[in-house]
Formats: C-alpha cells, structure tokens, sequence
C-alpha cells in the first residue's frame, strides 16, 4: 500500500501547486495514537499527511457539506466506491456540482480487520467516474449476499423484533452523532430542530427516541447508500446499519432502485412522473 | 489524595455483604454491570450481577444526578377548567453508587460547584444528598485514560465516600472518607476479615499525556481568535457524544411536550458543539461555524471554569477520545496548544 500513498501524495501535491484545487480531503494517520483520520491537505507541504491504507473506513463525503470545508475552495476528495456512490446523490440532489469537485478513487477490496458488514458484500469496489483512480482493478465477488443481516432478523416474529428495537432505541442519547455523520443528512436545519412547533420529541425517553431513529431511516429511504457510517459512530452501539438496509431493500424490491449508483439518476421520492403512475391513489 | 478517617480491611465476599445489607434498607443499589462489551451503571440486586473486570462506565456516573432526561412540572387542561400544573413525580431515591471511578468521582466537584452556583438545583441537591458514592481504584486503564494529566490518579480517593483499594484475593482495604461513607462501613460490621496480607492490586499506570495545563491556560487567555481553531475544527462533525458522554458537561435544556391537553415540561441534556445551541430567537447566531462551538468547548474546560471556579472542567477520563466518531482528540489538541504556547 506504501506506492499507493506515494501516488496520492503526488497527485495532491500536483492538484494544490497549481492551484486545482484548495484542499484535499484525505486520509491520514493523524495525531498521538496514529488512528486514520479525515486530513485537510491545503497546501504541498500537507500531503505528507496523507496515506492510503486498509483503515480508510470513514466517509469523507460527509465533509463536502460543511461550510468550513467548502470555503477552503475547489475540493479534491480521496473516496472508496461507497463513499463515490454519496457524491453521486449529492449530485443528483444539487448540493454539489460534479465540476467543482476532483475525485480521487481508490479500488477497494474492502476496509476494517475484521472487514467490515458493507464490504461483505459491496459490489462497487472500483469508483466510477473518477478524475484520478489509484489502485489495481478490484474483481471479487461478494461473500454473502446483500440482505442477509435483515433476513437474518426477520426470522423473528414481530414482537421479538419490537422488543429487540425498544431494547436498543431506549438507549439513545440523542447526541446525533449518525445525522452529523452522515453525508447525506445535509439540512441546514434538521426537522428535529424545528421547535415553533416541536415535530420530532428531543427528549431522550423511548417514544422520542422511536420517533427520531425512525424518521431519521425514512429520511434516507431511496437515498442511503449503505456506507454505514451511522451505525459505526452511535456510542451506544444501536445498530442503525439494520434498519437502513431494510429500506434499502424495500426500494429495491418496489422500485428496482439502488441509490448512488450514478450521478444522473432519479431517486423514486424526488420523481414526480404522472405516466408512471398506475394507482388511483387517495385522489 | 485525602487521609480516609478510617481504614477497614475486608475479606472475599464483603460486596455481597454490603449490597445485601442494603437490600433490607431498600436503598437502591447502582453498579456497572457488562452489556454488550461495555459497563453501564444498572441496578443489581446481587453483587454476582456487577462487572469485575472493566476499565469505565460507557456512561458516566453524572447521569445518576444529572439524567439525560426527566419531567420537571406536569400541566392538563380539562374542559370548562383552567390549566393545572402538578409537580412530576422525581423524589430522589435512597441510592448507593458501587463502584464508581476515580475520575467520575473527581468530576463531582465540577457538577456540585455548578449546580448550586447562582442557583441552587432542587433536583440535583436532592438526588446527590440521596446518593452515597462508593469509589474503586483503576486497576486497568486503556490508551484513552489520562487522569494523572489532569491532576488525578488510578488511585485517586478524592469525592468517594467510601473507597477501595482491592486486593488480589476479592477482599479489600476499604478508606472512610466522611459520615456517608462511615455509615455504609458500620453495614459491614462482621464481614469476614481479610486473610494473609494486605497487599493491594497494583493501580493501573497511566500517563499524564504531553501537555501541560498551565501553559494551555496561558495560551488561551490570550488566543481566542486564532487560525488555530479553524484548523483543528475542520474534522469535527458537531454530534454531541463527546459532551453527553462527559461527566463533567453539565449544559440541559428545557423543552415542552404535549399534546393538546397535557404534557410535561422537560429538563434535556444539550451540547455547546449543536449548532442551534447558542442560535436567538431573533435568528442570530453568535457562534455561526464549528470552530467557534470547539473553541468554546476547550474553553470552558480549560479557562471559563478555572476563571470563574478555581478548578479545570475535565478529569481526564478519556471518554470523548473513545467514542469520537470524527477521531477528534483531545490530548493532541492540548498537546498542540501546549506547543504553540511553549
């Protein structure tokens, strides 16, 4: 992995002196502990912080909706295929444009020891349309499949699996850490925050913390790229990635739609299309 | 570090003793049990039930006084009447604290100062004036721990009311620190006397970190606008874990919840680092950008509170390193301004 950090750092270096861009986003081995961390590369002589490694499991996607990073300028950004899948969907919903952007695609076999539950089975382990890619072509086939945690759980009856969500969501200290996490949770102002009236409860007691976990996964529905984020980040360990995958699979099933998987797709809830629509409705 | 009044030595099977004892009072019992790979503080009613082997609490002792939520004021509205208000139902219940850290325990300091400053909180008084702390020194660290650099110790007995120091064989030599704690100890009269030594489990070893707080102090009495804080923002997210999760972070909100004829009035944990934190009505924000909000944050534990109370707002327990999700780091910050200032 050595020569790949190499030829990041050289296209880095490149990008910044003549002034392609203003920052690139990356990773790195930061601070006291050495844990691979987001890297802000602003200039040529920052690049000797970045590195590539089997520990890039972050979503740096994330941080091209903070205005603090926006301002450093035209971003380059160091992105695996799932993390490549966000930036499609930020595409497609306007809150960037392809063109301000230098994509820098790593091919991933997977990242984490053990790896982690999205790498058993993603099947976009080369980033697509990338301005730079590093790294050999990936072809690996998945080890199982994509719903297998979710069909795994829905063996349970109902009740089981209610009691198995209050049991977890009662723990839920609403510190948001899965909205700020994730790249495409990029509201100015989330619902929950909108108190004149309150929407969304914000105390941490379990009919608020129903309600929040579970808009919070309607919110992505058609739109999660399953980069798993959330889950990885909650400190109490409520595994949000199950209840993500469900939707994702609900999408999939109803309209053969998986989200990211090009900028110029169409996601079902932003598509409003008279010709496609079959039922009488309500109306 | 405090001479104890008394020191007690017990032998194997005095926690058993004392949680049965306790029992019969119907004094609540709070230990950290293991879930899922960590320790919470849960309610056991048997000490068999309390984790022998963890280096903290996921959360911190605060919450026993400080909850991330509860119900301050009931209010209903009947037809044809006015608006009733009752007060909730939140009497402090008779608790004893079993195996709290050192730390946790220090950052009580910083919750009593705070909480009957200009104010004296109703609710927290009464639920610390209800609760005996039983500390326990660390005997583990991990590479998050970093007591010692905030003037702790593994081995720390300051704000335990009873404190132990545990021995290999599960008996203990047991430090009286105050009238709680001598209370708690007469509930072990008769428990069987410790057997060989008294030779204590080594506490754990854990470094002071490199930075030093004075000078950190220094710099930031001098630093609030500083390019500084911009970079060493870039990587935060703005969640509030590292808050929630610290045991001496004390800011709550007060929020309404009803429907439209009866609700409650309700007392929330809240965090410096959301951005509506410190948003007006008017729609101004004075700490519009992530980096005023981590400013903020450093300096309220590391200036404002030793400005205005004498003492630092951090205990060094290493929990915002642990569950940082951004990988923000608290000992590197310091250790930065500890540099810039040098």
């Amino acid at each position: 992995m050595q020569d790949l950090t190499q030829l990041l750092r050289e296209t880095a270096e490149d990008l910044l002196k003549r002034k392609a861009v203003g920052v690139v986003i990356g990773y790195g081995h930061t601070g006291s502990r050495g844990d691979m961390t987001a890297v802000f590369a602003r200039t040529p002589q920052q690049v000797s912080q970045l590195a590539l490694d089997g520990e890039c499991y972050r979503n740096l996607a994330v941080y091209l909706n903070k205005p603090e990073v926006r301002k450093l300028g035209r971003c380059a950004i160091v992105v695996k295929g799932c993390d490549r899948r966000a930036i499609n969907v930020l595409i497609r919903e306007n809150q960037i444009a392809r063109e301000d952007l230098h994509i820098i695609g790593i091919t991933c076999e997977g990242v984490g020891d053990p790896k982690m539950q999205k790498c058993r089975f993603c099947t976009v382990h080369n980033p697509p349309d990338c301005d730079t890619v590093l790294g050999d072509p990936v072809d690996i086939e998945p080890e199982e499949g994509e719903f297998a945690a979710v069909e795994a759980f829905e063996t349970k009856d109902i009740d089981a699996r209610w009691n198995f969500w209050k049991e977890k969501l009662k723990d839920c200290i609403r510190c948001y850490a899965c909205r700020q996490v994730c790249p495409l949770c990029y509201c100015k102002q989330c619902v929950v925050e909108k108190n004149i009236p309150q929407w969304v409860e914000t105390s941490s007691h379990l009919r608020g913390n129903v309600m929040w976990n579970v808009m919070r996964a309607f919110h992505l529905t058609g739109r999660c790229i399953g980069c798993g984020e959330c889950e990885r980040v909650c400190p109490v360990g409520i595994p949000l990635g199950l209840l993500n995958q469900k939707l994702i699979q609900q999408v999939k099933d109803k309209f053969e739609f998986t989200s990211g998987m090009s900028a110029d797709e169409k996601g079902p809830f932003s598509t409003f299309d008279l010709g496609l629509d079959t039922d009488d409705g309500i109306l | 570090m405090t001479d104890p009044r008394e020191k007690l030595v017990v032998g194997a099977g005095w926690q058993e003793k004392l949680v049965d004892a306790l029992h019969g009072d119907n004094v609540r019992v709070l230990a950290p049990v293991l879930t899922e790979g960590t320790a919470e503080f849960r309610e056991i009613s048997a000490a068999a039930e309390m984790a022998t082997e963890w280096i903290n609490t996921r959360t911190p002792v605060k919450a026993v006084l400080f909850p991330r939520t509860e119900a301050l004021v009931e209010f209903e509205r009947r037809p044809g009447e006015d608006v009733q208000f009752t007060a909730a139902d939140n009497e402090a219940v008779p608790t004893v604290v079993l195996g709290a850290r050192p730390c946790d325990l220090n950052a009580l300091d910083v919750l009593d100062t705070v909480f009957n400053w200009d104010y004296r909180d109703k609710l927290y008084a009464e639920r610390r004036a209800a609760t005996t702390f039983v500390g326990v020194a660390c005997t583990r660290s991990d590479e998050a721990c970093f007591c010692t650099g905030m003037g702790g110790r593994a081995d720390d007995n300051e704000g335990s009311d009873l404190f132990v120091r545990p021995m290999p064989d599960g008996g203990a030599v047991l430090e009286v620190m105050n009238e709680r704690g001598a209370a708690l100890a007469k509930r072990l009269d008769g428990a069987a006397p410790a057997v060989g030594t008294e030779e204590l489990v080594p506490p754990a070893q854990v470094g002071a970190g490199p930075f030093d707080t004075e000078k950190v102090k220094e710099w930031l009495d001098t630093h609030f606008d500083d390019d500084f804080w911009t970079d060493m923002s870039l990587k935060c997210l703005g969640c509030g874990a590292c808050s929630y999760l610290c045991p001496t972070c004390h800011c709550f909100d007060i929020v309404d919840e009803s429907d439209w004829r009866k609700g409650q009035r309700r007392r929330n944990w809240d965090c410096c680092s959301f951005a509506q934190f410190t948003k007006h009505a008017s729609g101004h924000n004075p700490r519009p950008e992530q980096h005023s909000r981590c400013r903020n944050r450093i300096m309220h534990k590391f200036k404002y509170f030793i400005d205005r109370f004498g003492r630092k707002a951090c205990v060094g327990c290493g929990r915002c390193i642990r569950v940082c999700g951004a990988g923000q780091d608290l000992v590197d910050i310091l250790a930065e301004i500890t540099t810039a200032a040098s």
